[in-house]
């Protein structure tokens, strides 16, 4: 129980109020908040972290990127940390919660203008608050033929917040930042900035050249806090004239190698041009069944659980979901393809239509999020274990058979130890797979709190050693996440937050990045 | 393609299918009939017997619940600010509806019941001693400390662990909030 007054660390509760009151005054006092009833939806964190270490001290909501400006010059008068975030939909990574206690939020909720969608180059210039399902229905509305690529919570999460965590989705346009072009940036001391061509006053060019001129920063503002982003473009995909998604599922755990050997060169040569996703067991049913109906038993769920899940959804240990993309006769060329290139062992059953959508699993959720289109199924994951933890453990591996098999016996030996589900996926880019796992635990449980902590350290520890590194991760472990990296790297960074933001204001501890 | 709106709800609609439809309430009409709301409307989500039994305990300390059918988080975003809303849900559901309150909502209360006792988290003021009710169910006696914090200021965090074995069974989570 706790009723006590939060403050921004080091700041003192007159300066405090003085910083509140300047606020108010700049962004209006709706757009300010400071009880604790407004401020609770802030703390909901799923991840191993203590709830008194994740409390705002305040939020704010600026409507302008005018109002950033001087959020920055107020936090910056008075050294108040501001945690910033998009629409707060990073569930398992942090959620809408500060990355400390006591920051104040900085919510770009109602940024949320849709600035230019332009439906001949195909591209899009929005604010940090408008959501996918916003642009969708936008661009539905408006009649353009453009597709866009959400991610797994899709409709109320947003292509910026995403974008700058560098997260993923399903389509031909999956590895978000890549198909990113051109942002507005608020600097700490409350300076705008432009990147790539947006520096030219009217530049026609900002949303179609990446690179500008002189090296290339926008990088700098992802998964970072050297800035707060107010605008950025992205690139749309032209809605293709055909679609077909498909499923090959394979029995064994085993399997996993010929799959990914099997799939890499129709990646890489664009055969397959979406990004991929191989579904472990537990994922593809988890979204829509419960954990104790199939084990109720200690530790990890047992094989016996597993092979009778697998049973009665009709689908495999692993579940490969693609689709091809184009005119009705290049789909029919790529699907012999692919056809013959998983035929060859005759382990695989390969599915699409009718056949695909009776079986169990997530075809039809699938689907739609590789053609695009909202849904929220994955929020069903939740319901597996029951209790409120999630976090996502993501390390990268190369698109090989023997590094995922490796990965996967790595992470199966360590989540059995602590007890815990491997309810996990891979997601396969060009040349790289985000292994990612969902570490689901009862938060309400003290003692199982503790132990997914454990086991999400030695994930990351065991993970390390063989050299895989992780390529995104939640506020409590962003600064060992950083560790696994070097201190050579943490030093640049360091340096550069300290030349950029030199009170340190702009959320501390953001990839473990401080002065 | 066009139907954005309908598949966006028809998507959130898939949430919270674990408790069960049963339309066999009437206790809205009932709420009508007895003239006894003093405090105002509260939506109440769900459509089962916890959800009938909560909007009870509601109507017998002076609110007037409103039936707003299953839950879905998504809908909360159309409401009229100021709307006060309670109800039950399962996990995806209240990680959904916690997020979405961000920034446009208020968290009065929260709980999670189960077999093992009853948990509830507060900002609305201490919470009561007991669910058990001799006289009713610990749903209606939820309803009416929901009531009761609904008419509270704020006043931070509070948790409350009520250790009353057997009082529900499956697992659910309710809910008291302000959009």
């Amino acid at each position: 129980m706790s009723t006590q007054r939060i403050l921004p660390k080091g700041v003192s509760e007159a300066d405090f109020d003085r910083a509140l009151a300047g606020l108010r005054e700049a962004l209006g006092a709706d757009n300010v908040l400071t009880e604790s009833d407004a401020l609770a939806p802030y703390t909901k964190i799923m991840m191993a972290g203590a709830d008194e270490d994740y409390i705002p001290s305040a939020a704010v909501m600026p409507g302008t990127t005018e109002e950033v400006q001087e959020i920055a010059r107020l936090c910056n008068e008075y050294t108040i940390p501001i945690w910033t975030i998009g629409t707060g939909k990073n569930l398992g990574y942090g959620s809408a919660a500060p990355g400390e206690t006591g920051q104040v939020i900085l919510d770009m909720k109602r940024m949320n203008r849709i600035i230019d969608v332009d439906p001949e180059v195909c591209t899009a210039l929005i604010e940090p608050g408008v959501t996918y399902q916003q642009l969708y229905d936008y661009i539905q509305e408006k009649g353009y033929r453009l597709m866009l690529d959400p991610p797994a919570p899709s409709a109320i999460a947003g292509p910026v917040g995403n974008t700058l965590d560098r997260g993923v989705g399903y389509t031909p346009y999956g590895d978000h930042f890549m198909f990113q072009c051109g942002m507005e940036v608020v600097l700490a001391n409350g300076e705008k900035v432009r990147t790539g061509m947006g520096g030219i006053e009217n530049s026609s060019s900002w949303q179609v050249f990446k690179w500008g001129y002189g090296p290339y920063i926008d990088g700098l503002f992802t998964q970072s806090n050297y800035g707060i982003v107010t605008k950025m473009g992205l690139w749309l995909m032209p809605e293709p004239p055909a679609y077909r998604p498909f499923v090959i599922q394979y029995p064994d755990l085993e399997d996993l190698d010929e799959i990914v050997e099997t799939l890499r060169p129709l990646r890489i040569s664009q055969i397959i041009p979406n990004a991929v996703v191989i579904v472990h067991t537990l994922w593809d049913a988890g979204t829509h069944v419960e954990r104790k109906n199939y084990y109720t038993g200690d530790g990890s769920i047992s094989r016996e659980a597993l092979e009778a899940i697998k049973q009665d959804e009709g689908i495999g240990e692993w579940n490969v979901y693609a689709a091809l993309y184009g005119t009705p006769e290049q789909i029919e060329v790529n699907w012999k393809i692919v056809e013959q290139a998983f035929g060859k062992s005759g382990k695989a059953k390969i599915m699409y239509g009718e056949e695909a959508e009776q079986r169990g699993g997530g075809f039809r959720y699938r689907s739609e999020l590789m053609k695009g289109e909202m849904n929220l199924e994955e929020f069903g994951l939740y319901n597996w274990r029951g209790g409120g933890g999630s976090m996502w453990f993501a390390p990268v591996s190369q698109a090989k058979g023997s590094e995922t098999a490796d990965q996967t016996q790595l992470a199966l030996s360590i989540l059995d130890k602590y007890g815990f589900d491997y309810v996990a996926e891979y997601i396969v880019g060009w040349r790289e797979m985000h292994h990612v796992i969902d570490l689901l635990y009862n938060r309400q449980d003290p003692e199982e709190t503790q132990r997914a902590h454990d086991c999400f350290s030695e994930l990351i520890d065991e993970f390390s050693k063989r050299g895989y590194g992780l390529y995104r991760t939640n506020t409590e472990f962003m600064e060992k996440v950083a560790g696994t990296f070097g201190e050579p790297l943490r030093e640049v960074h360091k340096t550069l937050k300290n030349a950029l933001d030199p009170k340190g204001i702009l959320s501390p501890g953001k990839s473990g990045i401080r002065q | 393609m066009t139907m954005t709106r309908r598949q966006l709800l028809r998507n959130g609609a898939a949430l919270g299918a674990a408790v069960p439809v049963s339309l066999s309430t009437g206790w809205v009409g009932q709420a009508m009939a007895e003239g006894l709301a003093i405090n105002g409307e509260i939506r109440v989500f769900g459509s089962d017997r916890s959800s009938s039994e909560l909007a009870r305990g509601l109507r017998g300390a002076g609110w007037r619940p409103v039936e707003a059918g299953r839950f879905d988080p998504l809908v909360l975003a159309d409401l009229p600010r100021g709307t006060l809303a309670a109800g039950f849900t399962d996990e995806a559901g209240m990680a959904l509806l916690t997020s979405q309150l961000v920034g446009r909502g208020r968290i009065l209360a929260l709980g999670r019941h189960g077999a093992d006792g009853h948990q509830l988290v507060s900002q609305r003021g201490a919470v009561v001693d007991s669910l058990a009710q001799a006289d009713s169910s610990w749903q209606a006696a939820l309803g009416r400390e929901y009531a009761r914090l609904a008419q509270n200021p704020p006043s931070g965090r509070r948790d409350h662990n009520l250790r009353e074995a057997g009082t529900a069974g499956t697992r659910e989570l309710s809910f008291l909030v302000r959009v």
